[in-house]
């Protein structure tokens, strides 16, 4: 059997109805997965499952910052493989605007969400033996960037997280992982560069020896880390960068 | 936020190292020697605390006084 292939799997992945979490529902049902699709547009979800191959695909609208939502998709999804976090926003605050007003705003959706998700579904016994999780986190965590105190923030607890959840799960064989990405040109990027300005962010991509990234690359490490191929992989911290931390 | 006075103000609160007086309605924020990518965070959190407004760097590129911010300000707090 191809290590490489995600048929027989069952990969839930939320933040799906855009950027990387849209373009990896697309590349692990291409490599023979069912995706389960969740987001808070439901016809942003269609558009997405619309371009997926033939298959058992579902969608499932929700806010995970809800907790009632998430006890429903914990009830609604089979047993799953493989789950992938890549819901999340981009806040920048200044230090000395932080109050907890901002601090909860970010840390509910990139920290909470995921977090409790991940937790019900394991405390459910929705996730099978030999699963793998990925969550998207930054490489802002070991390189924050000014205004970005409580992203970086998230992303850092995020890897802690899974850390531990690889320790807690390896004799279930289940594994967890990270990916620091840097820029990748998906709507937040859009967001950032109407924040930031064009010009700023033209001036930081020059600092990318591959440039920035697009969705499919990060997609595709995804798919690896979901499949067998990477069966001896877990709590580790992938850099997707396109060289920027290598050096000067 | 009740007149052009109390804005500018507010915003020379904020910068530390502009002495008080600094800005004027037609002061450039490009000509301040202080003027750096973290003022444009600090206005932009700045006036999203205190006047729940969103302002983008966009925004910020696309006017180049304080006057112009002022006015940018006021109309969208109407909105």
């Amino acid at each position: 059997m191809n290590p490489f292939s995600l048929e027989n799997k069952t990969i839930l992945v939320t933040g799906a109805s855009s950027g990387i979490g849209a373009k990896t529902a697309e590349v692990v049902a291409n490599l023979g997965a069912t995706v389960i699709l969740t987001a808070r547009n439901e016809e942003r979800l269609l558009d997405v499952l619309k371009k997926l191959p033939k298959g058992e695909h579902q969608i499932i609208q929700a806010d995970l910052t809800d907790d009632e939502a998430i006890n429903e998709i914990v009830k609604q999804v089979p047993n799953i493989d493989g789950i992938v976090h890549s819901s999340g926003i981009v806040k920048h605050y200044p230090v000395k605007f932080i109050s907890k007003k901002q601090i909860k705003e970010i840390y509910e959706i990139n920290y909470e969400a995921p977090v409790v998700l991940t937790s019900s579904l394991l405390k459910s016994k929705k996730v099978n033996k030999g699963a793998s999780i990925v969550f998207m986190s930054s490489i802002a965590c070991n390189f924050p960037n000014k205004g970005g105190a409580l992203y970086s923030g998230t992303k850092a607890a995020i890897n802690s997280f899974s850390k531990t959840l690889a320790l807690e799960h390896a004799p279930q064989k289940i594994r967890s992982n990270v990916i620091l990405a840097a820029m990748v040109k998906t709507p937040l990027f859009d967001e950032a560069e109407k924040t930031v300005s064009k010009e700023l962010m033209n001036k930081h991509g020059k600092q990318y020896p591959l440039g920035f990234g697009e969705p499919e690359d990060v997609a595709n490490t995804i798919a690896f880390l979901l499949s067998l191929a990477s069966k001896w992989i877990t709590g580790t911290e992938i850099v997707m960068d396109g060289g920027l931390s290598a050096g000067m | 936020m009740n007149n052009i006075g109390e804005f500018i103000s507010t915003l020379e609160t904020e910068f530390d190292e502009l002495a008080p007086g600094t800005l004027k309605p037609e002061t450039k924020f490009n000509d301040l020697d202080e003027w750096s990518s973290m003022y444009s965070l600090i206005i932009i959190a700045l006036i999203d605390t205190e006047y729940e407004v969103t302002i983008s760097g966009e925004d910020l590129m696309s006017i180049s006084k304080v006057e112009e911010l002022y006015e940018m300000v006021k109309l969208r707090m109407k909105q």
